[in-house]
Protein backbone atom coordinates (compact mmCIF):
# COMPACT_ATOMS: atom_id res chain seq x y z
CA UNK A 1 0.00 0.00 0.00
CA UNK A 2 1.61 3.48 -1.18
CA UNK A 3 2.01 5.83 2.00
CA UNK A 4 -0.25 8.57 1.36
CA UNK A 5 1.21 12.11 1.67
CA UNK A 6 -1.42 14.18 4.85
CA UNK A 7 -1.79 17.46 5.23
CA UNK A 8 -3.55 18.35 8.57
CA UNK A 9 -6.18 21.18 8.81
CA UNK A 10 -8.96 22.40 10.91
CA UNK A 11 -12.40 23.97 9.99
CA UNK A 12 -14.15 26.02 11.95
CA UNK A 13 -17.48 27.13 11.71
CA UNK A 14 -17.59 30.06 14.58
CA UNK A 15 -21.35 31.09 14.26
CA UNK A 16 -21.88 27.86 16.10
CA UNK A 17 -19.69 28.89 18.73
CA UNK A 18 -21.21 29.81 22.39
CA UNK A 19 -17.98 30.16 24.00
CA UNK A 20 -19.00 27.61 26.34
CA UNK A 21 -14.89 27.03 26.81
CA UNK A 22 -15.13 23.29 26.61
CA UNK A 23 -12.41 23.39 23.99
CA UNK A 24 -10.26 24.89 26.15
CA UNK A 25 -10.65 22.92 28.94
CA UNK A 26 -10.58 19.53 26.98
CA UNK A 27 -7.15 20.54 25.80
CA UNK A 28 -6.13 21.36 29.53
CA UNK A 29 -6.39 18.17 30.90
CA UNK A 30 -5.53 16.28 27.24
CA UNK A 31 -2.31 17.94 27.27
CA UNK A 32 -1.50 18.96 31.25
CA UNK A 33 -0.85 22.32 30.57
CA UNK A 34 0.19 24.41 33.38
CA UNK A 35 -1.68 26.47 35.24
CA UNK A 36 -2.22 30.29 34.17
CA UNK A 37 -1.33 28.76 29.95
CA UNK A 38 -3.62 27.63 26.99
CA UNK A 39 -3.35 26.11 24.05
CA UNK A 40 -6.11 27.52 22.65
CA UNK A 41 -8.04 30.01 22.91
CA UNK A 42 -11.56 32.09 22.27
CA UNK A 43 -11.75 35.60 21.15
CA UNK A 44 -14.39 37.42 22.06
CA UNK A 45 -15.73 40.73 19.96
CA UNK A 46 -18.55 42.36 20.84
CA UNK A 47 -20.34 44.84 18.54
CA UNK A 48 -23.31 47.70 19.35
CA UNK A 49 -24.94 48.70 22.21
CA UNK A 50 -28.44 47.14 23.24
CA UNK A 51 -30.48 46.90 20.99
CA UNK A 52 -28.38 47.00 18.17
CA UNK A 53 -25.51 44.60 19.33
CA UNK A 54 -23.48 41.33 18.44
CA UNK A 55 -21.21 39.14 19.47
CA UNK A 56 -18.76 36.65 17.69
CA UNK A 57 -16.71 34.31 19.38
CA UNK A 58 -13.63 33.27 17.35
CA UNK A 59 -11.80 29.89 19.02
CA UNK A 60 -8.20 30.00 17.86
CA UNK A 61 -4.98 28.28 18.36
CA UNK A 62 -1.75 27.23 16.72
CA UNK A 63 -2.89 27.79 12.69
CA UNK A 64 0.13 24.97 11.80
CA UNK A 65 0.62 27.17 8.81
CA UNK A 66 2.61 25.92 5.79
CA UNK A 67 5.38 28.18 5.97
CA UNK A 68 5.81 28.68 9.77
CA UNK A 69 7.36 31.98 11.03
CA UNK A 70 8.30 30.36 14.65
CA UNK A 71 10.03 27.31 12.78
CA UNK A 72 12.17 29.35 10.33
CA UNK A 73 13.84 32.00 13.02
CA UNK A 74 14.31 28.99 15.92
CA UNK A 75 17.96 29.18 15.90
CA UNK A 76 18.57 25.57 17.30
CA UNK A 77 15.87 23.77 15.37
CA UNK A 78 13.55 22.52 18.23
CA UNK A 79 10.92 24.38 16.77
CA UNK A 80 10.25 22.21 13.47
CA UNK A 81 7.25 20.82 11.35
CA UNK A 82 5.97 17.34 10.57
CA UNK A 83 5.28 16.68 6.84
CA UNK A 84 1.93 16.24 7.39
CA UNK A 85 1.71 20.36 8.76
CA UNK A 86 2.02 19.74 12.29
CA UNK A 87 4.47 22.24 13.86
CA UNK A 88 6.09 20.81 16.71
CA UNK A 89 8.41 21.70 19.41
CA UNK A 90 11.18 19.27 20.47
CA UNK A 91 11.69 20.06 23.94
CA UNK A 92 15.13 19.04 24.46
CA UNK A 93 16.25 21.32 22.17
CA UNK A 94 14.65 24.47 22.95
CA UNK A 95 16.94 26.55 24.85
CA UNK A 96 13.73 29.03 25.85
CA UNK A 97 14.97 32.11 23.75
CA UNK A 98 11.57 32.75 23.27
CA UNK A 99 12.49 34.34 19.59
CA UNK A 100 9.64 31.77 18.09
CA UNK A 101 6.64 33.14 20.47
CA UNK A 102 7.31 36.88 19.07
CA UNK A 103 7.94 35.35 15.64
CA UNK A 104 4.31 34.05 15.83
CA UNK A 105 1.18 36.33 14.26
CA UNK A 106 -1.03 34.50 16.31
CA UNK A 107 0.66 34.74 19.49
CA UNK A 108 -0.38 31.14 19.64
CA UNK A 109 2.23 29.66 22.24
CA UNK A 110 3.24 29.95 25.72
CA UNK A 111 6.27 30.13 27.45
CA UNK A 112 6.38 26.99 30.13
CA UNK A 113 7.56 28.51 33.03
CA UNK A 114 8.45 25.33 34.74
CA UNK A 115 10.82 23.64 32.20
CA UNK A 116 11.95 27.01 30.63
CA UNK A 117 10.67 25.98 26.97
CA UNK A 118 8.36 26.97 25.09
CA UNK A 119 5.14 24.84 23.91
CA UNK A 120 2.13 25.17 21.87
CA UNK A 121 -1.20 23.32 20.16
CA UNK A 122 0.31 19.69 18.94
CA UNK A 123 -2.60 19.08 17.00
CA UNK A 124 -2.97 16.40 19.62
CA UNK A 125 -0.60 14.42 17.50
CA UNK A 126 -0.11 11.89 19.78
CA UNK A 127 -4.00 10.93 19.17
CA UNK A 128 -4.09 11.75 15.70
CA UNK A 129 -1.33 9.61 15.16
CA UNK A 130 -3.86 7.10 16.36
CA UNK A 131 -6.58 7.85 14.34
CA UNK A 132 -8.22 9.85 16.72
CA UNK A 133 -9.47 13.33 16.33
CA UNK A 134 -7.95 16.20 18.79
CA UNK A 135 -9.45 16.41 21.84
CA UNK A 136 -10.24 20.32 21.48
CA UNK A 137 -12.66 19.05 18.16
CA UNK A 138 -13.84 15.52 19.86
CA UNK A 139 -15.19 17.80 22.98
CA UNK A 140 -17.13 20.71 21.36
CA UNK A 141 -20.65 20.40 22.08
CA UNK A 142 -21.84 22.84 19.29
CA UNK A 143 -19.63 20.76 16.64
CA UNK A 144 -17.70 24.13 15.91
CA UNK A 145 -14.36 22.59 14.58
CA UNK A 146 -13.70 19.84 11.66
CA UNK A 147 -10.61 18.10 11.73
CA UNK A 148 -9.24 16.44 8.78
CA UNK A 149 -6.63 15.92 6.12
CA UNK A 150 -6.76 18.09 3.33
CA UNK A 151 -5.19 15.62 0.86
CA UNK A 152 -7.68 12.81 1.41
CA UNK A 153 -10.88 13.89 -0.86
CA UNK A 154 -13.29 12.06 1.05
CA UNK A 155 -12.49 13.56 3.81
CA UNK A 156 -15.49 16.64 5.40
CA UNK A 157 -13.14 19.23 5.69
CA UNK A 158 -12.65 18.91 1.93
CA UNK A 159 -16.49 19.51 1.41
CA UNK A 160 -16.94 22.18 3.41
CA UNK A 161 -13.91 24.08 1.85
CA UNK A 162 -15.29 23.27 -1.69
CA UNK A 163 -18.90 24.01 -0.86
CA UNK A 164 -18.46 27.20 1.95
CA UNK A 165 -17.26 30.62 1.87
CA UNK A 166 -13.94 31.06 4.24
CA UNK A 167 -11.46 33.00 4.90
CA UNK A 168 -7.81 31.93 7.14
CA UNK A 169 -6.33 35.43 9.78
CA UNK A 170 -3.67 37.41 8.88
CA UNK A 171 -3.05 36.07 5.06
CA UNK A 172 -0.55 38.85 4.45
CA UNK A 173 2.03 37.72 6.90
CA UNK A 174 3.00 35.11 4.49
CA UNK A 175 2.83 32.23 7.00
CA UNK A 176 -0.33 30.29 4.67
CA UNK A 177 -2.28 29.76 8.15
CA UNK A 178 -4.45 26.01 8.35
CA UNK A 179 -7.40 27.13 10.66
CA UNK A 180 -9.80 27.29 8.04
CA UNK A 181 -13.04 30.26 9.74
CA UNK A 182 -16.09 29.45 7.67
CA UNK A 183 -18.49 32.83 6.88
CA UNK B 1 -3.72 38.19 27.28
CA UNK B 2 -0.46 40.06 25.67
CA UNK B 3 2.78 39.60 27.49
CA UNK B 4 6.35 41.06 26.95
CA UNK B 5 8.50 37.88 26.02
CA UNK B 6 11.81 39.91 25.69
CA UNK B 7 12.29 42.43 28.86
CA UNK B 8 14.88 44.77 30.04
CA UNK B 9 18.07 42.43 29.63
CA UNK B 10 17.62 41.90 25.96
CA UNK B 11 17.40 45.47 25.71
CA UNK B 12 20.18 45.69 28.06
CA UNK B 13 22.54 43.54 25.60
CA UNK B 14 21.15 44.83 22.33
CA UNK B 15 22.55 47.84 23.72
CA UNK B 16 25.98 46.33 24.69
CA UNK B 17 26.26 44.40 22.08
CA UNK B 18 26.15 47.20 19.10
CA UNK B 19 28.40 49.46 22.25
CA UNK B 20 31.01 46.95 21.33
CA UNK B 21 30.69 47.21 17.72
CA UNK B 22 30.62 50.67 17.63
CA UNK B 23 34.07 50.64 19.85
CA UNK B 24 35.90 48.70 17.58
CA UNK B 25 34.77 50.52 14.58
CA UNK B 26 36.04 54.22 16.45
CA UNK B 27 39.03 51.89 17.56
CA UNK B 28 39.63 50.40 14.23
CA UNK B 29 39.30 53.35 11.93
CA UNK B 30 41.56 55.62 14.66
CA UNK B 31 44.23 52.42 14.33
CA UNK B 32 43.96 53.82 10.31
CA UNK B 33 44.23 57.28 10.00
CA UNK B 34 47.51 57.87 9.80
CA UNK B 35 50.34 60.67 8.83
CA UNK B 36 54.03 59.69 7.78
CA UNK B 37 52.81 56.09 8.63
CA UNK B 38 52.47 56.97 11.80
CA UNK B 39 48.63 56.87 13.69
CA UNK B 40 47.87 60.18 15.20
CA UNK B 41 44.52 58.70 17.00
CA UNK B 42 46.90 55.74 18.42
CA UNK B 43 45.51 56.66 21.98
CA UNK B 44 41.95 56.32 21.12
CA UNK B 45 42.42 53.09 19.19
CA UNK B 46 44.14 51.97 22.14
CA UNK B 47 41.28 53.00 24.37
CA UNK B 48 39.14 51.78 22.31
CA UNK B 49 40.32 48.09 21.92
CA UNK B 50 40.68 48.48 25.67
CA UNK B 51 36.83 48.65 25.82
CA UNK B 52 35.49 47.30 23.07
CA UNK B 53 35.20 43.52 23.99
CA UNK B 54 34.14 43.85 27.89
CA UNK B 55 29.96 45.29 26.72
CA UNK B 56 29.62 42.72 23.85
CA UNK B 57 30.81 39.84 26.92
CA UNK B 58 28.95 41.31 29.39
CA UNK B 59 25.66 41.55 27.07
CA UNK B 60 26.25 37.74 25.87
CA UNK B 61 26.70 36.57 29.39
CA UNK B 62 22.89 38.34 29.90
CA UNK B 63 21.44 37.33 27.07
CA UNK B 64 22.03 33.44 27.98
CA UNK B 65 20.99 34.46 31.81
CA UNK B 66 17.81 35.04 30.15
CA UNK B 67 16.82 32.09 28.17
CA UNK B 68 14.51 29.71 29.67
CA UNK B 69 17.40 26.92 30.16
CA UNK B 70 20.75 28.81 30.59
CA UNK B 71 22.71 25.83 30.56
CA UNK B 72 21.61 24.70 26.99
CA UNK B 73 23.38 27.58 25.41
CA UNK B 74 25.78 25.42 24.03
CA UNK B 75 23.06 24.23 21.37
CA UNK B 76 23.14 27.56 19.54
CA UNK B 77 26.68 26.31 18.08
CA UNK B 78 25.83 22.28 17.92
CA UNK B 79 23.36 23.86 14.74
CA UNK B 80 23.80 26.54 12.18
CA UNK B 81 20.51 27.63 10.58
CA UNK B 82 20.88 30.51 8.02
CA UNK B 83 17.24 31.53 7.90
CA UNK B 84 17.56 32.56 11.98
CA UNK B 85 18.61 35.82 12.48
CA UNK B 86 19.53 34.64 15.72
CA UNK B 87 21.89 31.53 15.26
CA UNK B 88 23.77 33.76 12.47
CA UNK B 89 23.85 36.12 15.50
CA UNK B 90 25.25 34.15 17.87
CA UNK B 91 28.25 32.91 15.78
CA UNK B 92 28.81 36.33 14.89
CA UNK B 93 28.63 37.16 18.30
CA UNK B 94 31.64 35.14 19.10
CA UNK B 95 33.78 35.51 16.17
CA UNK B 96 33.33 39.12 16.83
CA UNK B 97 33.63 38.63 20.62
CA UNK B 98 36.97 36.48 19.62
CA UNK B 99 38.46 39.44 17.28
CA UNK B 100 37.74 42.29 19.57
CA UNK B 101 39.82 40.35 22.55
CA UNK B 102 42.56 39.58 19.87
CA UNK B 103 42.43 43.38 19.12
CA UNK B 104 42.93 44.04 22.75
CA UNK B 105 45.75 41.78 23.59
CA UNK B 106 47.74 42.96 20.32
CA UNK B 107 47.17 46.72 21.88
CA UNK B 108 48.25 45.83 25.66
CA UNK B 109 52.19 47.51 26.21
CA UNK B 110 54.27 45.18 27.24
CA UNK B 111 54.52 45.23 30.79
CA UNK B 112 50.77 44.69 31.05
CA UNK B 113 50.94 41.76 28.72
CA UNK B 114 53.68 40.52 31.66
CA UNK B 115 51.86 41.37 34.06
CA UNK B 116 48.55 39.10 33.30
CA UNK B 117 51.24 36.27 32.33
CA UNK B 118 52.87 36.72 35.29
CA UNK B 119 49.09 35.92 37.13
CA UNK B 120 48.68 32.54 35.30
CA UNK B 121 50.54 29.51 36.74
CA UNK B 122 54.25 28.61 35.29
CA UNK B 123 53.32 25.69 34.86
CA UNK B 124 50.39 26.05 32.55
CA UNK B 125 53.22 26.07 29.61
CA UNK B 126 51.13 25.92 26.59
CA UNK B 127 49.30 29.39 27.95
CA UNK B 128 52.62 30.88 28.41
CA UNK B 129 53.60 30.15 24.71
CA UNK B 130 50.84 32.77 23.88
CA UNK B 131 53.04 35.35 25.47
CA UNK B 132 54.01 37.18 22.75
CA UNK B 133 54.07 40.52 21.28
CA UNK B 134 51.19 41.17 17.95
CA UNK B 135 51.65 44.78 18.42
CA UNK B 136 51.87 44.61 14.19
CA UNK B 137 49.08 42.89 13.45
CA UNK B 138 47.13 45.68 14.51
CA UNK B 139 46.21 46.93 11.34
CA UNK B 140 45.43 42.96 10.12
CA UNK B 141 42.95 42.65 13.15
CA UNK B 142 40.93 45.96 12.89
CA UNK B 143 40.79 45.26 8.87
CA UNK B 144 38.94 41.82 9.57
CA UNK B 145 36.96 43.02 12.19
CA UNK B 146 35.89 45.63 10.80
CA UNK B 147 33.00 43.55 9.16
CA UNK B 148 32.38 41.80 12.08
CA UNK B 149 31.55 44.77 13.69
CA UNK B 150 29.62 45.98 11.32
CA UNK B 151 27.91 42.75 11.23
CA UNK B 152 27.51 42.85 14.80
CA UNK B 153 26.08 46.27 14.90
CA UNK B 154 23.51 45.63 12.36
CA UNK B 155 22.62 41.98 13.43
CA UNK B 156 20.63 43.36 16.51
CA UNK B 157 18.26 45.52 14.00
CA UNK B 158 18.19 42.78 11.91
CA UNK B 159 17.00 40.36 14.93
CA UNK B 160 14.03 42.65 15.30
CA UNK B 161 13.46 43.73 11.56
CA UNK B 162 13.14 40.21 10.11
CA UNK B 163 10.47 38.66 12.24
CA UNK B 164 7.60 39.86 10.13
CA UNK B 165 4.69 39.16 12.83
CA UNK B 166 5.60 42.24 14.54
CA UNK B 167 4.92 45.51 12.06
CA UNK B 168 6.85 48.10 14.35
CA UNK B 169 10.16 46.51 13.13
CA UNK B 170 9.56 44.74 10.12
CA UNK B 171 10.93 47.64 7.96
CA UNK B 172 14.13 47.56 5.80
CA UNK B 173 15.27 50.59 8.07
CA UNK B 174 15.36 49.06 11.90
CA UNK B 175 18.73 47.08 10.69
CA UNK B 176 20.26 50.62 9.32
CA UNK B 177 19.04 52.53 12.16
CA UNK B 178 20.95 50.42 14.93
CA UNK B 179 23.40 50.39 12.87
CA UNK B 180 24.47 53.82 12.90
CA UNK B 181 23.02 53.70 16.67
CA UNK B 182 25.56 51.59 17.46
CA UNK B 183 28.38 53.81 16.10
CA UNK B 184 27.60 57.06 17.31
CA UNK B 185 27.30 54.86 21.14
CA UNK B 186 30.53 53.48 20.54
CA UNK B 187 32.30 56.67 19.47
CA UNK B 188 30.25 58.56 22.34
CA UNK B 189 31.71 56.11 25.06
CA UNK B 190 34.95 56.16 23.72
CA UNK B 191 35.24 59.94 23.77
CA UNK B 192 33.61 59.44 27.31
CA UNK B 193 36.63 57.10 28.32
CA UNK B 194 38.94 59.08 27.11
CA UNK B 195 37.69 62.18 29.08
CA UNK B 196 37.32 60.59 31.99
CA UNK B 197 40.52 58.94 31.94
CA UNK B 198 42.36 61.44 34.00
CA UNK B 199 45.78 60.07 33.90
CA UNK B 200 46.38 60.69 29.87
CA UNK B 201 43.75 63.95 29.48
CA UNK B 202 42.43 63.68 26.55
CA UNK B 203 43.88 66.02 23.49
CA UNK B 204 41.89 68.24 21.40
CA UNK B 205 42.58 66.95 18.09
CA UNK B 206 41.10 63.65 19.88
CA UNK B 207 38.08 65.11 21.28
CA UNK B 208 37.61 66.82 17.63
CA UNK B 209 38.46 63.58 15.71
CA UNK B 210 36.00 61.62 18.11
CA UNK B 211 33.01 64.27 17.99
CA UNK B 212 32.90 64.94 14.41
CA UNK B 213 32.64 60.74 13.98
CA UNK B 214 29.76 61.01 16.46
CA UNK B 215 28.16 64.39 14.42
CA UNK B 216 28.39 61.62 11.06
CA UNK B 217 26.71 58.58 12.97
CA UNK B 218 23.90 61.03 14.69
CA UNK B 219 23.06 62.18 11.28
CA UNK B 220 23.17 58.91 9.53
CA UNK B 221 20.81 57.56 12.13
CA UNK B 222 18.40 60.86 11.92
CA UNK B 223 18.24 60.40 8.15
CA UNK B 224 17.13 56.65 8.70
CA UNK B 225 14.49 57.47 11.55
CA UNK B 226 12.66 60.41 9.60
CA UNK B 227 12.10 57.80 6.62
CA UNK B 228 10.72 55.20 9.03
CA UNK B 229 8.49 57.28 10.43
CA UNK B 230 7.42 58.50 6.75
CA UNK B 231 7.72 55.43 5.15
CA UNK B 232 5.84 53.65 8.03
CA UNK B 233 2.58 56.37 7.61
CA UNK B 234 2.73 55.35 4.15
CA UNK B 235 2.72 52.04 4.35
CA UNK B 236 0.21 49.07 4.97
CA UNK B 237 -2.55 49.56 7.47
CA UNK B 238 -0.45 46.75 9.96
CA UNK B 239 2.45 49.61 9.80
CA UNK B 240 0.35 52.87 10.49
CA UNK B 241 -1.58 50.95 13.06
CA UNK B 242 1.81 50.41 14.92
CA UNK B 243 3.44 53.56 14.57
CA UNK B 244 0.79 55.13 16.38
CA UNK B 245 2.65 53.24 19.59
CA UNK B 246 5.01 56.09 18.93
CA UNK B 247 2.56 58.80 17.39
CA UNK B 248 0.55 59.34 20.32
CA UNK B 249 0.26 55.57 22.12
CA UNK B 250 2.58 54.83 25.03
CA UNK B 251 6.01 55.35 24.17
CA UNK B 252 5.03 58.52 22.42
CA UNK B 253 6.76 60.90 25.18
CA UNK B 254 9.94 58.04 25.41
CA UNK B 255 10.70 58.38 21.87
CA UNK B 256 10.04 61.87 20.75
CA UNK B 257 11.13 64.11 24.11
CA UNK B 258 13.91 61.15 25.88
CA UNK B 259 15.01 59.80 22.54
CA UNK B 260 14.95 61.87 19.49
CA UNK B 261 15.06 65.24 21.66
CA UNK B 262 17.28 64.32 24.45
CA UNK B 263 18.96 61.50 23.09
CA UNK B 264 20.09 62.83 19.42
CA UNK B 265 19.27 66.01 18.83
CA UNK B 266 20.67 67.94 21.81
CA UNK B 267 23.88 65.88 21.71
CA UNK B 268 23.69 66.83 18.18
CA UNK B 269 23.72 70.24 18.05
CA UNK B 270 26.20 70.74 21.51
CA UNK B 271 28.95 68.84 19.33
CA UNK B 272 27.63 70.73 15.98
CA UNK B 273 28.05 73.97 18.21
CA UNK B 274 31.58 72.78 19.05
CA UNK B 275 32.64 72.51 16.01
CA UNK B 276 31.29 75.07 14.33
CA UNK B 277 33.94 77.84 15.10
CA UNK B 278 36.68 75.42 14.08
CA UNK B 279 35.32 74.71 10.62
CA UNK B 280 33.76 77.86 9.43
CA UNK B 281 35.78 80.51 11.18
CA UNK B 282 38.73 78.91 11.13
CA UNK B 283 39.84 79.23 14.65
CA UNK B 284 41.05 76.97 17.03
CA UNK B 285 38.98 73.91 18.24
CA UNK B 286 38.31 74.74 21.90
CA UNK B 287 36.94 70.93 22.81
CA UNK B 288 34.98 72.12 26.23
CA UNK B 289 35.36 69.13 28.50
CA UNK B 290 31.47 69.61 29.98
CA UNK B 291 30.10 69.73 26.58
CA UNK B 292 31.48 67.02 25.50
CA UNK B 293 30.99 64.57 28.61
CA UNK B 294 27.39 65.80 28.31
CA UNK B 295 27.33 65.19 24.74
CA UNK B 296 28.54 61.97 24.89
CA UNK B 297 26.44 60.78 27.83
CA UNK B 298 22.68 61.61 26.11
CA UNK B 299 24.51 59.97 23.15
CA UNK B 300 24.71 56.95 25.56
CA UNK B 301 21.44 57.40 26.95
CA UNK B 302 19.88 57.65 23.85
CA UNK B 303 21.03 54.99 22.19
CA UNK B 304 19.93 53.24 25.14
CA UNK B 305 16.29 54.43 24.81
CA UNK B 306 16.16 53.65 20.91
CA UNK B 307 16.57 49.70 21.83
CA UNK B 308 13.97 50.04 24.99
CA UNK B 309 11.34 51.57 22.68
CA UNK B 310 11.90 48.96 20.09
CA UNK B 311 11.88 46.07 21.86
CA UNK B 312 8.78 46.56 23.75
CA UNK B 313 6.80 48.57 21.26
CA UNK B 314 7.53 46.36 18.51
CA UNK B 315 6.16 43.31 21.06
CA UNK B 316 2.97 45.30 21.34
CA UNK B 317 2.46 45.46 17.69
CA UNK B 318 0.51 42.73 15.70
CA UNK B 319 -1.18 42.21 12.75
CA UNK B 320 -4.41 40.67 13.96
CA UNK B 321 -4.74 43.07 17.19
CA UNK B 322 -2.68 45.72 18.81
CA UNK B 323 -1.31 43.68 21.58
CA UNK B 324 -2.22 45.19 24.92
CA UNK B 325 -3.65 48.45 23.43
CA UNK B 326 -7.29 46.86 23.42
Amino acid sequence: MAIKKKRYALVIDSRKCINCKACVVACKAENKVPVGNFRNRINEERKGEYPKLSINFEPEQCHHCTDPSCVRVCPTGASWQRKDGIVLVNYDECIGCRYCMIACPYDARYFNEEEGVVDKCTFCSHRVDKGDIPACVETCPSKVRVFGDLEDPTNRIHELLSTRRYRVKEPQTGNGPQLYYLL
Amino acid sequence: MHEFNWGLLIVVYLFLGGLSAGLFFAAGLANYLTVDDKPVYARVARMGALLAPWPVAIGSGLLILDLGNWYRFYKLFLHFRWQSPMSIGSWLLTVFTLIAFLYLFAWLKEDERKWIFSKIPATWKQVHRLNVDISSWREKIAMVGFPFSIGVGIYTGVLLGAVSARPFWNTNLVAQMFLFSALSSGAAALLLAMILDRKNPIEKHETKFLVTLDVVFISLELFIILPYIIHGQLSSQAVKDALTLILGGPYTVVFWVFFLFLGLLVPLAIEVYELFPSIFKGREFHGSRNMALTAAGLVLFGGFLLRYIFVYAGQMSSFHRMGMLQ
